[in-house]
């Protein structure tokens, strides 16, 4: 193998020079030797492997008049067999040349151990898994960038925007039959007895010994949304769980397409990324009621008021009233979250797509534009807090001054009579009576929390503070 | 491609089932044990034709089972690089397609999609090109080249190509309805 492979390219290109003029001299003796090439030709092969591994320093000390002949007779070897390595190199050539072809494959994505592009096995795991799309399928970053882009244009001239939706406490609510409650018992009688709205949003999976409770409103809001949306599922439960919900949301499969992304597809854990979803960040609206798995990407989410149904996630999150399950009842159809959500849905669309902006669709940032919507909610309202802060508090770092100002309202902490709102927890204090007395809103901070999730100013007297605490 | 060829397996057979019908017995149990299962040589093994031998029971100490070698008939459908197949679309989104040619799986790429071919979202997701005139969507038959293949255990998954000289949609379902 070396001597086909090696000799003939590198070995003679020292040697040969080296030992040019000994070779004219002893032509002769390399012609009498040729006669008998066919005995000879082992030998001859030894001894190229000899000169190979002796390159250097094979001058000085062997016996020079037995290697000559010996040269020589390689000499001639290579000679003969240079016409064939030029032939084989050209197919060297060739062969390096295919696969310089395929260097400039820059492999975009392994599906399955094989480049998507070229067919090539690759066994790297580089790039990000897109597990929900297939098992196997890994996506370089330049790859993503490109689908990103190409996607984001082709949505744009649909005139659509990405929705990220999270499936419990936002769409749905769900309970394990042990976390069944005696009072919700009626919940798991026969189909026919409960009330009718129940027939057609509470479903029992007996296979994961479930039961799940869709939101009101929630088959009309994905009708909606999705003239409106590329909608993605993204939730932090089991695959399984997440594809047998998606089946309830969407028994036609128009509305996500296998665009249910689980547990498992995080790339971080307890985290959840947009680094999977084939969407333009600037395009992406999120819908989540926690707000802190988004660590990257608080500003496309839209905080939800979480649903709960069953008594036993009310639990979970330490209400210790009834449930909506127990106390038979439920979220308003068309004054619930979700209905309430579709609309703010609907003016940032709006917003987004109007005409009268400037600056070009594929420039414009839909966070900016949320922004800019949930600003207009207390719009024009100068807010001072008092009780509401722990003594010794910068009140610019609490959530509820950060919330009101992003709300669009003006955090002050001095009294003034530009002052619209006084927000306490308690009546008695020196800024709740200046608020009674000149006739300004006195509320409770719930007010700005209920603003917050419903996109809309509160009237001030469902709000309004006791003064109980005080006596 | 297919290929006829003769495998050989060791049958493990309940003693139950020593009788007049052992044979039968067995060939039934090697149908079910054997067909529709994919083996990385030979690729799936399609259909059983023919039983070529059958031989000596080796009984097996405690459990009372038999052994028997059987050689048997079968088509065997494995895929190769540069193969041109049809295949029926199950799946596409901004990616590509998948498509299946019975128990082999194969992707193509959206680079492997000629480039006047677009994604079109929406209730059915598609390729279209931009006259319109050719769809790839779920259920349409497609003729592809096989690119590269993937044989494992258990699964056989091949990368194709349809951005070549007389490939592409075969037919199309959504033409018809």
């Amino acid at each position: 193998m070396s001597l086909t492979a090696d000799s003939p390219v590198h070995s003679p290109s020292t040697s040969s020079e080296d030992f040019a003029a000994f070779l004219d001299a002893e032509l002769d003796s390399a012609s009498d030797a040729s006669p008998h090439p066919v005995g000879e030709e082992e030998e001859i092969e030894e001894e190229a492997e000899a000169e190979k591994d002796d390159e250097g320093d094979d001058t000085n000390d062997y016996d020079l008049d037995f290697e000559r002949i010996k040269r020589c007779k390689v000499e001639i070897l290579e000679n003969l067999s240079e016409v064939e390595t030029t032939t084989s190199q050209g197919v060297d050539i060739q062969i390096s040349g295919a696969s310089s072809d395929k260097d400039v494959c820059v492999h975009p994505g392994v599906i399955g151990g094989l480049c998507i592009r070229c067919g090539l096995k690759m066994d790297d795991e580089s790039g990000v898994a897109f597990s929900y799309i297939h098992k196997n399928l890994r996506l370089a970053n330049d790859e993503i960038a490109r689908l990103r882009d190409k996607d984001l244009k082709n949505l744009l001239r649909h005139k659509k925007l990405y929705l990220v939706l999270d499936l419990d406490h936002t769409l749905l609510n769900s309970s394990r039959f042990l976390d069944i409650t005696i009072e919700e018992g009626y919940l798991k009688g026969s189909r026919d007895d409960l009330p009718d709205a129940l027939k057609s949003s509470l479903y029992r999976l007996d296979s994961m010994h479930m039961m799940t409770k869709l939101r009101p409103f929630v088959h009309t809001f994905l009708n909606e949304a999705s003239n409106l949306f590329e909608m993605y599922i993204y939730t932090m439960g089991e695959r399984a769980y997440a594809l047998q919900m998606a089946k309830l949301l969407d028994p036609g499969d128009v509305y996500f397409n296998s665009r249910v992304i689980a547990q498992g597809d995080c790339t971080q854990r307890h985290q959840k990324g947009l680094d999977i979803v084939l969407g333009q960040e600037s395009a992406v609206l999120i819908l989540d009621d926690t707000e802190a798995v988004w660590g990257k990407h608080k500003e496309n989410l839209i905080l939800m008021e979480r649903y709960h149904f069953f008594a036993s996630s009310c639990h979970q999150f330490g209400f210790s009233s009834k449930s909506l399950s127990e106390l038979k009842t439920d979220e308003s159809e068309s004054d619930g979250a979700l209905a309430t959500v579709l609309k703010v849905l609907q003016r940032i669309h709006n917003s987004f797509f109007d005409t009268e902006h400037s600056a070009s669709l594929v420039d414009r940032d839909v966070r900016q534009v949320l922004k800019i919507v949930k600003k207009e909610v207390l719009k024009g309202c100068k807010v001072v807090f008092t009780r509401v802060f722990p003594t010794q508090f910068q009140g610019e770092n609490h959530h509820l001054w950060k919330m009101a100002e992003q709300l669009g309202a003006t955090c002050s902490t001095e009294l003034d009579p530009s002052v619209t709102h006084v927000v306490s927890l308690d009546a008695g204090t020196e800024k709740s009576r200046w608020a009674v007395q000149m006739g300004k809103f006195l509320v409770h901070p719930r007010w700005i929390e209920a603003a917050n999730y419903l996109w809309k100013k509160q009237p001030e007297e469902s709000y309004s503070v006791s003064n109980s605490k005080d006596h | 491609m297919f290929f006829h060829i003769v495998l050989e397996r060791n049958m493990q057979l309940h003693p139950r089932h020593f009788g007049r019908d052992l044979r039968d017995k067995l060939v039934s149990k090697l149908m079910k044990d054997v067909e529709g299962t994919c083996s990385g040589r030979h690729g799936f093994i399609v259909a059983i034709t023919g039983i070529e031998s059958v031989g000596k029971g080796l009984i097996r100490d405690g459990t009372g089972f038999v052994t028997f070698p059987v050689k048997y008939q079968c088509v065997v459908f494995r895929p190769f690089k540069g193969e041109i197949l049809e295949a029926v679309v199950s799946m596409v989104n901004k990616m590509g397609f998948f498509a299946e040619a019975g128990p082999v799986q194969i992707f193509v790429s959206n680079h492997l999609i000629p480039d006047d071919m677009e994604f079109q979202s929406g209730d059915v997701p598609n390729y279209t090109t931009s006259d319109g005139s050719v769809k790839i969507q779920k259920d349409s038959e497609v003729r592809l080249k096989i690119i590269g293949t993937r044989v494992d255990a258990t699964e056989i998954f091949c990368i194709g190509t349809i951005k070549d000289d007389f490939l592409g949609v075969i037919s199309d379902p959504g033409a018809t309805s």
